[in-house]
């Protein structure tokens, strides 16, 4: 079921899985934005890739919401015959911030969740290979990327 | 045989960080004769926190860290910033900066570009010279920045709401003759490399990539379209004057190292049309917006800006808070997606150790990029 239009392709979206999604928006021209809910997130990536034909992962990254208490995590994706993109978004509260991992939808996620485990202190349940990519392996510091991150103190 | 039952010992090297050829990364391969079973790519020996970086910096000043990223493509990196802080302020830019901006971004690709073709030609082993050439042509372009923008690298051209100055007197001429000379140079590097069998045989037919991998595995740029996906975010989501300007993607079936480089080697001969058409066409009108020195956001806006760099699409995606700098700058950079593809590639086709460089360099990686 190819959407022609971005309004097409979330009216789809919100009559397939409405259970699944907590809001849907078009951005603008070709740009998508999708609020997942936490407990159904991989069935939806599943959907999105097998029946929406998002099979081409971009890249994924998180924001630190210190205030609301919460964190989002952020996975780009493209269509790569619409050409439409999509950001499909995970609202994690800041003391639990546990989800599922998207490896298994898309392979090449892995290197992102691994850094946004180690920047965020973010947990990806069934990641492979849940290690530091881009800090030293020995890195105790804590996670550098929050907002409540202080670099004093730290040595190298 | 009995021999033939007897499990193979598989070794496992470390290549880098030191390796003048590795660059600045660590790639272990887990050997089993000479075939390659496994690459491990231990990334991150350059990480510096660009992303952290940024939250600490105002929107203007945020430029030159970002250029940090890429030196050899500064122009398509800062633009990817701008635009975003552009988009997230409500910045309007005039149509002449605009084109300004395309000319010094198809400037920049063609020079990273003569820089990458150099270094896959230098890992054949075969021909040294060659890299020597590419480094010589890329005079031409780097004097063209300092006349247009004072410096040779990291320019910080790009200001949100336009460039910095406007061409130089004459610089329109400048721009044709370099064109003419570097497409004569440029049927010296088809008939000299690319026509050369003893190339062919080192590349050909070297780390294939399917089209549907490269689509399932995230891949991108030259590394994309050399496997048949006809991405490019330059005509998906014209940005700067690209809407206006007549070009072609480039794409090339076969997936292996030499259609990569094949798909570089048009993309140059694209952007020199294209430099061309920006010198005979380009409108008139102011270069730049008035815009204050610390411009302040609106609350709770965000704005993803994609960007064709010649590594491949690089995103940068800004959320604001009201202050003077940005809350959070996501950046989705392109070699780290091409990375991963690298990692696959042993388990997808046959790799030898004695190819692991070319296979390597036809990704083109930049590991500041990559690592941020």
């Amino acid at each position: 079921m190819p959407a022609r239009s971005e309004g097409e392709f979330i009216d789809a979206l919100r009559r397939g899985h409405p259970e699944l999604i907590e809001g849907a928006e078009v951005l603008r021209a070709k740009r998508v934005s999708v609020v997942a809910k936490r407990e159904g997130v991989l069935e939806l990536a599943r959907a999105l890739r097998d029946e929406y034909g998002f099979t081409h992962p971009v890249s994924a990254g998180a924001v630190d919401y210190v205030k609301e208490g919460r964190m989002q995590m952020i996975y780009y994706l493209m269509n790569p015959d619409s050409r439409f993109m999509l950001m499909l978004r995970v609202d994690l509260p800041r003391d639990d911030p546990r989800m599922l991992s998207m490896t298994q939808i898309w392979e090449a996620m892995s290197f992102h969740e691994r850094e946004a485990w180690e920047m965020f202190g973010i947990d990806f349940e069934g990641h492979p290979n849940l290690m530091h990519l881009l800090l030293p392996p020995d890195w105790r510091g804590g996670y550098p990327l929050r907002k409540d991150f202080k670099g004093e103190g730290i040595s190298p | 045989m009995r021999e033939a039952e007897v499990k193979p010992e598989v070794m496992r090297i470390s290549w880098g960080p030191q390796h003048p050829m590795s660059g600045q990364t660590r790639i272990l391969i887990d050997v089993d004769g000479e075939v390659v079973r496994r690459i491990i790519a231990d990334i991150g020996f350059t990480h510096r926190g660009i992303e952290k970086i940024l939250e600490r910096r105002t929107f203007l000043q945020g430029i030159v860290p970002i250029e940090r990223m890429v030196m050899v493509d500064t122009a398509n990196v800062a633009l990817a910033y701008v635009q975003a802080v552009e988009e997230a302020l409500g910045i309007e830019v005039p149509e002449r900066a605009k084109w300004i901006r395309s000319l010094i971004c198809e400037m920049g690709r063609i020079n990273s570009h003569l820089y990458a073709f150099g270094l896959q030609v230098e890992c054949t082993g075969y021909f040294p010279a060659v890299f020597l050439w590419t480094t010589v042509d890329r005079e031409v372009l780097l004097d063209l920045f300092e006349k247009l923008t004072g410096a040779r690298w990291s320019y910080s051209f790009f200001i949100p709401g336009g460039v910095r100055a406007d061409l130089p007197e004459g610089f329109r001429d400048e721009i044709r003759e370099a064109v003419r000379y570097l497409r004569r140079r440029f049927q010296d590097y088809w008939d000299a490399m690319v026509e050369n069998p003893l190339f062919e045989i080192r590349n050909r037919g070297v780390g294939v990539l399917s089209r549907e991998d490269a689509i399932r595995l995230g891949a991108t740029g030259p590394v994309l379209r050399g496997s048949g996906v006809d991405m490019d975010v330059r005509r998906d989501e014209p940005y700067a004057a690209y809407g206006d300007l007549d070009f072609k993607v480039v794409t090339e079936r076969e997936g292996d190292c030499f259609a990569r480089l094949k798909v570089r080697y048009h993309e140059i001969g694209q952007s020199l049309n294209m430099m061309e058409q920006i010198a005979d066409e380009i409108p008139g009108g102011p270069v730049r917006m008035k815009v204050p020195l610390f411009p302040r956001s609106k609350r709770d806006v965000e704005a993803l800006s994609r960007v064709e760099t010649s590594r491949g699409e690089l995103g940068v995606h800004i959320f604001t808070d009201g202050g003077l700098k940005p809350y959070r700058v996501r950046i989705n950079s392109p070699t780290l997606r091409n990375m991963y593809v690298f990692e696959r590639l042993a388990e997808l086709d046959r790799v030898l150790v004695a190819d692991l460089p070319v296979v390597l360099y036809s990704i083109d990686p930049w590991y500041l990029d990559c690592d941020r």
